[in-house]
């Protein structure tokens, strides 16, 4: 053996000692046992030529002293052995990026709606205007779409080949007729006539989440912007139970202390109709502050979106009996929802998606 | 639609001594929303949000007659005044200078009720003050009396009317023809906007064929009233809300008689709003009436009835709701309700068309009542269990999970984009999908790949040096068939200020965080690029592509790192838990070796020939690369044997040589 390949052998040792040092805690044996690999590579310089040996021996001293003193810094942390440390120090900290707030709002929309056995579904973002609007009991030209300032794909219209009949609404779904308008989701319950598609019979108990797209744009009004549908179909289902849906889904997400509350509205895919509030959470839907009126809300309560019972024309459409079964539905956006939460009085909901990095990296 | 009320407006129509902050809360609870109490010109004047189903409370009397139900049943004494205004029967001419009423011809089935009659003696008369102070709270011009007391009546009372020009319209042939109009006719509105037709609107028009109105819309200039006008001929028309739509939204012509006629205002409406006008006309101008009434009323909406099962309360309620209590609040709401066994035959009044179903009455009655008194409760029942095959959410939270740890930032970009950002995808610009009615020349097409945006917001975030951005979200492939929808995918996509080998790593990092057991980069022949390909039981699987890209900022241009993953590939190799391997029983061995690499060379194929030269390799990694020289980490291991430094010398040895005769590489220092 040469002194050469003594030296390549002993940084084998040594590059798996640096291997092993990244795994945690070394056993001592590993390398001074019976059969360690120190021991191991001892005992071959006894094949070394007698006037290397002296070189070897230094190589060999010198490894054993790294490797003892290395092995015990592995032993899990006592004071004793440590050496004394400036706790001044800063820390350094890794890297660590961001979730977008708005993933963060879904994530835990979501999670609070699964645990009372809400499914999560994916919907269609560009749809036949017969699941966004006709099958919601808004037939063409209805005044009622008004309000959704829709966006529209460029492309041949063939809606008017079947003839709108409000009772045999099921005549123009998109299978029976070639195409028909395509259009951007102005909402998330596009969803609604799906889901009972898919699944075929209740119970249904859906939670769409999704890209919607209206056109509109202000401090309030983004092109894009997200909301969350439930749906809920089954025997029995009564007010009573949107209620109490919506009430835990305040208490969940803005704490104990908030309320909820339904006041009457119109939607052409639900009767009755509601309005959402959920209490201010600066005044606890008193609208006051010691005294003087709540700054945030001026009346105690914010507006967050609309609700329903499932209007029996809905439900003929998705082929479900409303004589059998009926449902509730309700559909707000994530954006508006998530800046009522305490400390996060955004002015301006533009900024979500204007991805400016300080915005971002706050949340 | 929103519509103002002064207060005290609102009191000569409801008896109350409620104060407008009871009014605002009690009503936004049970009826209309309040939006908002504003001080106008010293009095309360309440914004309020009246639903598109409800025109009848688009008036002071709708929402009197909405408020005084809903004061009462909160024990807030209110009540509806009555209205002391002249039926049609009680009408007479004032006047024995009498005027002949223009003929009227009306074919269509579209004229649902026409009231007509001439006033003389008109003349030029101010608005007086508390008329216009009234106009003015409720943000509405003030003309001249003439013409405010039509926009008066119709806010107070909710039916839109119109005046004539009596004079003008006999000049024109004395004859009014109510008609469909044909394609490029022209008519001039009376602010003087100049207008063609499409085809379609009714319209009417004068004995040569002249458009002299576009009805229950706006009038036009050419029998406008104006402050030479001597006679009117004031006019009610009640048309098919279908047809006012059309023409109301075909020319963008929004006025308030638009917004009432298009959502089907109750024709009975026009007898008291003719009747107020006219009261007013006479009182403040000293009109005469100078004809017989003209009414033209060809179908009374008669009360129409509907049977409604007294379960159904319960069944929307979810409790029994005293019978009596339900009556009563029907009634008070104007409804004749009689009661037959277990069901109820209710009869809404005419100006309630909303009313047609069973559940319309359930809403009634629970708003009412106080849906605050309904109780909370969340359902029982079986659960559904099916979920759908495609959503994989639990995929996309678990990777932006650990993308936002390993130092990414997560961005939402709009799914709409410019021309062209568009066309920096590499598809052509009719592959894509077009709005046909973009609201900004930015947000035209959707989106092929997320890259374009992502690329876009680092270059907007010119200061932060180290930005490694990611998304996830959808891209949109027209299938070109008529009959099925686009294609939706969702995409994870990467934008990278760092250098390749971090870029790359973070993907190798996420892979294997997801159990992604096989995977390769897969270099082109070009080398602009690689393909990253997983494997899964002998079937390939295509993830995306990884390239570099330039963006140009103001001062400088910079070098990105572009990815994008298909999310449903991936959820096709991800997998929730490892394949388990048993622990091996022997130890490796680890080595360095360093080999210095001459330019060009791909280091990736080194690394592959260095693999493939023993079964024993287990692992080889790049450690440090120093200008042209490499060091790779070597794992030797045996899963029967112990290694020990003379096993793997033969190894060494072969590699060395290996690599020496397959590329331009030679190792740093001896065998």
């Amino acid at each position: 053996m040469t002194i050469d390949q003594f030296n390549q052998q002993a940084k084998v040792v040594l590059n798996q000692f640096a291997a092993d040092l990244t795994g945690g805690q070394i056993d001592q044996t590993r390398y001074f046992g019976k059969k360690g690999l120190f021991t191991q590579l001892a005992k071959q310089i006894q094949q070394l030529p007698s006037e290397k040996r002296g070189q070897a021996g230094k190589l060999l001293n010198q490894i054993k002293r790294d490797l003892t003193k290395n092995i015990a810094a592995t032993a899990p942390l006592n004071q004793a052995t440590q050496q004394s440390i400036d706790f001044s120090l800063p820390g350094n900290k890794p890297k660590v990026g961001h979730l977008h707030p708005i993933t963060q709002a879904i994530n835990q929309i979501s999670r609070i709606f699964e645990r009372i056995g809400f499914i999560r579904v994916r919907y269609p973002e560009v749809d036949w205007d017969w699941y966004v609007f006709e099958s919601l009991n808004m037939p063409p030209n209805h005044p009622a779409r008004d309000e959704w300032e829709t966006f529209f794909i460029d492309r041949p219209d063939t809606t008017g080949n079947v003839a709108y009949d409000p009772k045999q609404l099921t005549k123009r779904h998109p299978k029976m007729i070639d195409g028909g308008k395509l259009v951007l989701t102005t909402h998330t319950s596009n969803g609604q006539v799906r889901e009972m598609e898919r699944l075929g019979k209740p119970p249904i108990r859906m939670i769409n989440i999704a890209r919607c797209y209206r056109r509109q744009q202000d401090a309030t009004h983004t092109q894009m912007f997200h909301q969350f549908e439930g749906l809920v179909i089954d025997k029995g289902i009564t007010i009573q139970h949107l209620k109490g849906t919506l009430d835990y889904f305040a208490k969940e997400f803005y704490g104990p202390k908030a309320k909820s509350r339904i006041r009457p509205f119109h939607f052409r895919f639900t009767e009755p109709s509601f309005e959402v509030d959920f209490s201010c959470h600066i005044c606890h839907g008193t609208g006051f502050v010691n005294g003087q009126k709540c700054k945030l809300c001026k009346s105690g309560w914010h507006e967050v979106g609309g609700a329903g019972m499932v209007h029996p024309n809905v439900l003929k459409a998705g082929g479900i009996d409303p004589d059998q079964y009926t449902g509730f539905a309700f559909g707000w956006g994530v954006e508006r929802t998530y800046t009522l939460r305490e400390g996060l009085n955004i002015d301006d909901i533009r900024h979500f998606y204007n991805n400016k990095v300080k915005f971002l990296e706050q949340f | 639609m929103n519509i103002l009320i002064p207060h005290h407006w609102l009191l000569e129509h409801l008896e109350t001594k409620a104060t407008p902050e009871q009014i605002r809360k009690q009503l936004s609870l049970a009826g209309p929303s309040v939006e908002r109490i504003q001080e106008k010109e010293g009095e309360t004047v309440y914004d309020i949000e009246v639903t598109t189903n409800r025109v009848d409370s688009m008036s002071v009397r709708g929402i009197a007659r909405e408020a005084a139900v809903i004061l009462d049943h909160a024990k807030i004494p209110a009540q509806l005044k009555p209205l002391h205004l002249m039926k049609f029967s009680q009408l007479q001419p004032t006047t024995t200078q009498l005027l002949p009423l223009p003929k009227i011809s009306h074919q269509l089935a579209a004229v649902k009720r026409i009231t007509t009659v001439v006033l003389s003696q008109i003349k030029p008369t101010a608005t007086p003050e508390w008329m216009a102070k009234r106009l003015r709270q409720i943000d509405q011009n003030v003309h001249w009396a003439a013409i405010d007391i039509t926009n008066y009546v119709t806010h107070e009372l909710g039916h839109p009317c119109h005046a004539f020009d009596y004079d003008k319209m006999m000049n024109l042939g004395g004859k009014i023809i109510i008609d469909i109009a044909k394609k490029n006719e022209s008519f001039t509105t009376l602010d003087g906007e100049r207008y063609t037709t499409v085809g379609g609107e009714v319209i009417f028009r004068a004995q040569d064929g002249t458009i002299i109105d576009l009805p229950a819309i706006k009038g036009t200039l050419n029998t406008a009233v104006d402050q030479n006008t001597k006679n009117i001929l004031f006019w009610i028309e009640n048309l098919d809300a279908k047809k006012v739509r059309f023409s109301s939204m075909t020319h963008d012509i929004r006025t308030v008689a638009a917004e009432l006629n298009e959502r089907n205002v109750d024709p009975h409406l026009a007898e008291p709003t003719f009747s107020f006008a006219l009261k007013l006309y006479q009182q403040i101008i000293g009109a005469k009436i100078a004809s017989n009434l003209y009414d033209y009323f060809p179908h009374p909406q008669s009360m129409k009835t509907i049977t409604v099962p007294l379960a159904v309360f319960q069944r929307y309620l979810g409790f029994s709701l005293d019978q009596k209590i339900i009556i009563s609040i029907l009634t008070k709401l104007g409804c004749k309700v009689t009661q037959e066994k277990q069901q109820l035959l209710i009869s809404p009044p005419t100006y309630r068309q909303d009313l047609a179903i069973p559940v319309d009455f359930v809403e009634e009655v629970a708003r009412i009542y106080g849906y605050h008194n309904i109780p909370n409760k969340i359902m029982g029942g079986t659960l559904p269990l099916k979920r759908p095959d495609d959503a994989y959410f639990d995929l996309e939270e678990k990777i932006k999970n650990f993308l936002s740890l390993v130092g990414l930032q997560e961005v939402y970009t709009y799914s709409l984009v410019s021309e062209k950002q568009a066309l920096k995808s590499g598809y052509q610009l009719k592959d894509h999908l077009k709005l046909a009615n973009p609201l900004t020349e930015d947000k035209v097409y959707l989106r092929r790949s997320l890259l374009p945006s992502l690329n876009q917001v680092i270059a907007e975030n010119p200061t932060s040096t180290d930005l490694e951005l990611f998304e996830v979200a959808k891209i949109y492939r027209p299938t070109g068939q008529e009959t099925q929808l686009p294609q939706e995918q969702m995409k994870l996509a990467f934008s990278f200020r760092s250098n390749y080998r971090r870029a790359r790593g973070i993907i190798e990092g996420l892979l294997d965080y997801l159990f992604v057991e096989d995977y390769q980069f897969i270099t082109n022949k070009n080398n602009t690029q690689a393909e990253i390909i997983a494997f899964k039981k002998q079937k390939h699987h295509s993830l995306g592509i990884i390239n570099a890209s330039n963006i140009t900022l103001p001062a400088s241009s910079i070098g990105l790192i572009n990815a994008e993953l298909d999310l449903n590939s991936l959820s096709q190799v991800a997998q929730s838990q490892p394949h388990y391997q048993p622990l091996a029983k022997t130890m490796p061995l680890i080595e360095d070796l360093t080999f210095e690499i001459a330019k060009n060379t791909k280091i990736g194929d080194l690394i592959a020939a260095i693999k493939q030269t023993s079964p024993l390799i287990h692992q080889v990694e790049l450690k440090d690369v120093y200008q042209q020289r490499y060091s790779f980490r070597l794992t030797y291991l045996d899963p029967q044997n112990n290694l020990a430094a003379p096993d793997i010398m033969p190894i060494r040895q072969k590699i060395v040589h290996r690599v020496k005769q397959r590329f331009p590489a030679e190792l740093v220092g001896k065998v």
